[in-house]
């Protein structure tokens, strides 16, 4: 996957990206969510998070989870409806992980989607990245 | 915005910078878990250009109206503080910092936020000659448990500067042992290219540069205040808890102050621990109840990693200062638990 660095922010082109700074990688019906690089460098110095259930429900935009930095505490809100199959255990004692490696070992949860559809929602790199420049 | 005379240096050894008090300065090198620890255990360097310097001349019966501290009984060479401006309700102006070079000429140093307000206020109280220093030195903080290993802090007292001194042989305006952070260090003033040259000597001796986020995390474990934040011009001395005048003399606010000494405070500052694991952070404004009943509220938390938990202070009713006891604060429409705790929390 490739590296599009905008300024000191990296967005990889092969994800999918929210509004809200949060990245998509589609794998058939399951989404993997995180927070961007963008993201996790405004908000700083990450403390804690608070997960979804796995198992819970949310519709496209449903607040799923709480990203808590030193900073602020933002939501994170679920890209794609869908039922949580998996979270980021790791992140509960050290949620550093995500600045450290927010495509990485700091991914959040899991969705599996109900419909694909949605897709059209979301942005792709090329997009994200305008999106980062127009708001620096 | 204000930039502080630093910025390219900082941008080097990679500072994420960001607003604070209209200046975009460093707040963080690498992540404020990293530098907090290396303060309470290595050696570290601040800057703190944003904060206000004043050269304060003329009558000093005149300052002493005006600050809540006596200063003219103090020794020159001598810091004393922290002691504050208050207003005729006994409300802070600002809190600040003063060094004494003779009896008719002080240092001050202000919150960022106040350096204008303060240069107005001391105008239109008195015939007092004030110059702003500010934006022609650069304030470097050197702190930190080792700070011996890097220089040889024991040739000051505490509290004491000197006037156009050295620090690791280069000229600086103004050295003294003194800090914010609980550890020993020293503080310099110099002139912007004398303290990039220390920065980066400073950083080539492996002193850690810091950051503000780690001033505010390293600050609030000690129970210091931040202005704007933990008091303002509606908080007294007596409700924040924060002993900053002298009962011998006269000053602007102290009826206000020995009214409140008569007949007490309706809310005090408190300091307060969440539980351990519960990586949440209340914030500025989020209600602390006890029993259902709204009692107070939080002015300043953080997540400590020293001390691995969040810690926080606010204002509470009196009658609910009980060390230990268990108070519920409201983050996000969730209740936590928290304990009543007092400063430092090390």
């Amino acid at each position: 996957m490739a590296e599009i660095k905008v300024g000191k922010y990296t967005v990889l082109s092969d994800l999918l990206y929210t509004e809200t700074d949060e990245w998509v990688k589609l794998e058939g019906n399951v989404a993997t969510v995180g927070i961007t690089d963008y993201a996790q460098k405004k908000l700083r110095d990450i403390v804690g998070v608070e997960l979804p259930e796995v198992g819970r429900t949310f519709s496209i935009g449903d607040s799923a989870g709480v990203v808590e930095s030193v900073k602020a505490a933002v939501d994170i809100y679920a890209p794609l409806s869908g039922q949580v199959t998996e979270v980021n255990g790791l992140l509960t004692s050290s949620p550093e992980l995500m600045n450290k490696d927010p495509y990485g070992q700091g991914w959040i949860f899991k969705l599996n989607c109900t419909d694909l559809n949605e897709k059209v929602k979301l942005m792709d790199a090329e997009n994200y990245v305008k999106k980062i420049q127009k708001g620096e | 915005m204000f930039v502080s005379p630093l910025f390219a240096i900082e941008e080097k050894l990679g500072a994420n910078f960001g607003e604070f008090a209209g200046w975009n300065m460093p707040m963080t090198f690498t992540n404020y878990q990293e530098e907090h620890m290396a303060v309470r255990n290595g050696v570290t360097v601040f800057d703190l250009s944003h904060m206000g310097r004043l050269r304060v001349k003329g009558n000093p019966n005149e300052l002493e109206e005006l600050i809540a501290k006596e200063l003219t009984k103090a020794m020159p060479s001598q810091m004393i503080g922290p002691t504050a401006f208050l207003n005729d309700k006994g409300g802070f102006v600002d809190d600040v910092m003063t060094y004494k070079v003779s009896d008719s000429e002080y240092l001050l140093v202000t919150n960022a936020i106040n350096r204008e307000k303060v240069i107005k206020w001391i105008r239109s109280n008195s015939s007092l000659a004030v110059e702003d220093l500010t934006f022609d030195l650069v304030m470097l903080a050197i702190q930190g448990k080792k700070v011996k290993d890097i220089f040889d802090v024991d040739q000051m007292s505490h509290m004491i500067f000197k006037l156009n001194s050295k620090f690791l042989g280069k000229e600086v305006f103004l050295l003294s042992r003194s800090g914010w952070t609980g550890e020993d260090g020293v503080e310099i003033w110099a002139k912007p290219d004398i303290a990039g040259a220390i920065l980066n000597e400073l950083v080539q001796m492996g002193v850690k540069p810091a950051g503000l986020v780690t001033r505010d995390s390293i600050r609030q474990e000690m129970g210091y205040l931040l202005y704007g934040e933990d008091i303002d011009e509606e908080t007294t001395p007596i409700e924040a808890r924060y002993w900053v005048f002298s009962m011998t003399k006269n000053f602007i606010g102290k009826d206000a102050i020995v009214e409140q000494l008569k007949s007490g405070v309706k809310k005090i500052r408190f300091g307060f621990k969440m539980k351990k694991g519960l990586r949440i952070i209340p914030r500025n404004g989020n209600s602390v109840s006890s029993l259902g009943y709204k009692i107070g509220h939080v002015t300043s938390s953080t997540f400590s990693p020293f001390l691995n938990r969040a810690i926080g202070m606010g204002y509470i009713s009196p009658s609910h200062f009980f060390l230990g006891y268990t108070l519920e604060v409201e983050v996000r429409g969730k209740t936590y638990e928290i304990k009543v705790d007092d400063f430092p929390f090390i």
